[in-house]
């Protein structure tokens, strides 16, 4: 398998206080990887500065070899990387069809597609998440489990090559929550899409990912496979001692 | 009374197109163009100045409006370049301060060059009954521009992929990055866009009444208190506000006097921010 991110000695401060701080790994084309740690660890900040919405103070990112940190977050989403954020995106006044079509015509490797093929794009990215049935439906009538897989379909309507998805199943019953790991095991398995996931929900994380990075106070605690790392004595102290949600 | 309110809405339509360009780039930018209607001036003495090397009209009209949109695009990709480097309060300021600036300069140019000049395209042609109230040619054809013009804005705004994509970075200029969208060359191409559509104003003025170098001030003034009482960012507000204000003017001109019209516009943009401090068809924040 070829390396497609590269994350080398990644460091974000605000004001003093390092968010992330030397984080280093890669992840391989086709690959399944959760990013877990307790409240505040910096997964979220280590999201957004793949994705370019935070730059980097120190360190360096690359895609497939080429450099992505320092670029814009619309450039880096032509490079194939597509983000759903923790908090939903999605614009309120427009129905889930135009998000999705947005994302199609704005978020594809040439930065502009025809109406007609970001049509095309953005109806299967929909039937992908099974919205299909309610892409005439205005975003505000939206619970927070449609709002979550419709920002998936918008951002697969813009066939990326990587995808960052940042708690997107926290808050979920169970029935969904078996559906939304379905889907994320769909996307890597018939679109061949890379995702790198943030997870609290941890028996999601087990079920799903192949390789575990943990995140704490912006360092990196460990990595491996699940089953390895959540034997290490340091994650299990780091989650005790914090008390956190997970 | 209907003869008055006809000529309201003409009027008003126009004011709409005036008032959309100013909104559109506050909503997308946070800049307050100062110079809005310098640069509706300034397209109608480039139409003036085509003319007077023998162009027809209509290709005038045309070679006149390109150039004030490349002009826009110009200002956008240079001058206003610091001030989208920056944010809040400071952009704001910055803004003002920058497009007043470029007010006075094209003002004073103007002034400078072509201190007579002003564009009077006569439409000829006798005048046409509507609603039983006979109206010029010039009228008529400067209202059909206007609706034409409106309705285009609104159909590529609302209904194409393109316009919605606009529309997303007013709404959040995060979310519209985060779907691909660079927010510095829809703001270039919406800058260029409202330069021209303050030149068509001008031109459409034309046909009626004299437009003269000096008039910058008053179109700019107009374009503010439409774009305020529309709700700033509001493409059909800046429509709705436009038409209702232009009635607005033509009937106290008509029953009190022109005079004392811009501060009854005024009176209604002061009430509007009372009001509704939003604007008719603003988003509340
Ligand atoms: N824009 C910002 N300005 C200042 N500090 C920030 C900013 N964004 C994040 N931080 C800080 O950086 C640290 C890491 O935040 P981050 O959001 O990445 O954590 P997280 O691991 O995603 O947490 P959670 O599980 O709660 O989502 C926190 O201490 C947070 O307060
Ligand atoms: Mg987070």
């Amino acid at each position: 398998m070829s390396l497609l991110l590269e994350v080398d000695g990644a460091e974000k401060r605000f004001g003093g206080l390092p968010a992330l701080d030397g984080v280093t790994f890669g992840v391989d084309e086709g690959e399944i990887l959760a990013v877990v740690g307790p409240n505040g660890a910096g997964k979220s900040t280590l999201l957004k500065t793949i994705g370019g919405l935070e730059r980097l103070t120190a360190g360096s990112i690359s895609l497939s070899g080429s450099k992505l940190d320092g670029l814009p977050p619309y450039r880096i989403r032509h490079r194939g990387v597509a983000m759903v954020m923790q908090t939903p995106q999605a614009f309120a006044s427009m129905t889930a069809r135009e998000n999705a079509v947005l994302g199609a015509m704005f978020g594809s490797a040439t930065g502009l597609l025809s109406e007609r093929e970001a049509r095309v794009r953005a109806e299967e990215a929909l039937g992908f998440v099974g919205l299909s049935d309610r892409a005439e439906d205005p975003v505000a009538t939206f619970n927070l489990h449609q709002l979550r897989f419709l920002e998936l379909a918008r951002a697969l309507a813009g066939h990326p090559r990587l995808l960052l998805l940042d708690e997107v199943m926290a808050g979920l019953n169970d029935a969904e929550l078996e559906a939304s790991i379905g889907i994320v095991r769909t996307v890597r398995n018939q679109l061949g899409v890379t995702v790198i996931w943030v997870e609290h929900v941890m028996k999601a994380v087990m079920n799903l990912a192949e390789r575990i990075l943990v995140l704490d106070f912006g360092t990196m605690l460990a990595e491996g496979a699940p089953a390895d790392v959540m034997r290490d004595p340091s994650v299990i102290e780091a989650y005790l001692g914090s008390s956190s949600s997970a | 009374m209907t003869a008055v309110v006809l000529d309201g809405i003409v009027l008003g339509l126009q004011f709409g197109l005036l008032g959309v360009g100013l909104t559109l780039v506050y909503g997308l930018g946070g800049v307050l163009n100062l110079a809005h209607g310098q640069l509706a001036v300034l397209g109608a003495i480039a139409v003036w100045l085509a003319i007077g090397t023998g162009l027809p009209v209509l290709p005038a009209v045309v070679v006149g409006l390109a150039a004030i949109g490349l002009l826009g695009f110009l200002l956008d990709t240079t001058l206003m370049r610091p001030v989208y480097a920056r944010r809040g309060d400071e952009r704001v300021l910055l803004g003002l301060l920058l497009t007043l600036g470029v007010a006075f300069i094209i003002d004073g140019l103007l002034n400078w060059r072509y201190p007579i000049a002003s564009l009077n395209i006569s439409i000829g042609g006798d005048p046409i009954s509507i609603l039983g109230v006979r109206m010029r040619t010039g009228s008529l054809l400067a209202s059909t521009i206007a609706i034409a013009a409106a309705g285009l804005l609104l159909l590529f705004f609302r209904g194409t992929t393109l316009g919605r994509g606009v529309r997303s970075v007013i709404q959040d200029e995060e979310g519209a990055r985060l779907v691909g969208i660079n927010p510095a060359s829809v703001r270039n191409l919406i800058f260029a866009l409202s330069a021209v559509l303050a030149g068509l104003v001008a031109v459409t003025r034309s046909m009626t009444s004299p437009v003269s170098a000096s008039a910058g001030i008053d179109f700019t003034i107009l374009a503010l208190i439409v774009a305020v009482v529309g709700g700033l960012g509001s493409i059909l507000g800046a429509f709705v506000a436009g038409i209702l204000l232009g009635i607005v003017n033509t009937v106290s001109s008509f029953y009190i006097g022109q005079y004392i019209t811009t501060i009854v516009l005024l009176a209604a943009a002061a009430l509007t921010i009372l009001l509704r401090p939003s604007g008719l068809l603003g988003r509340r924040k």
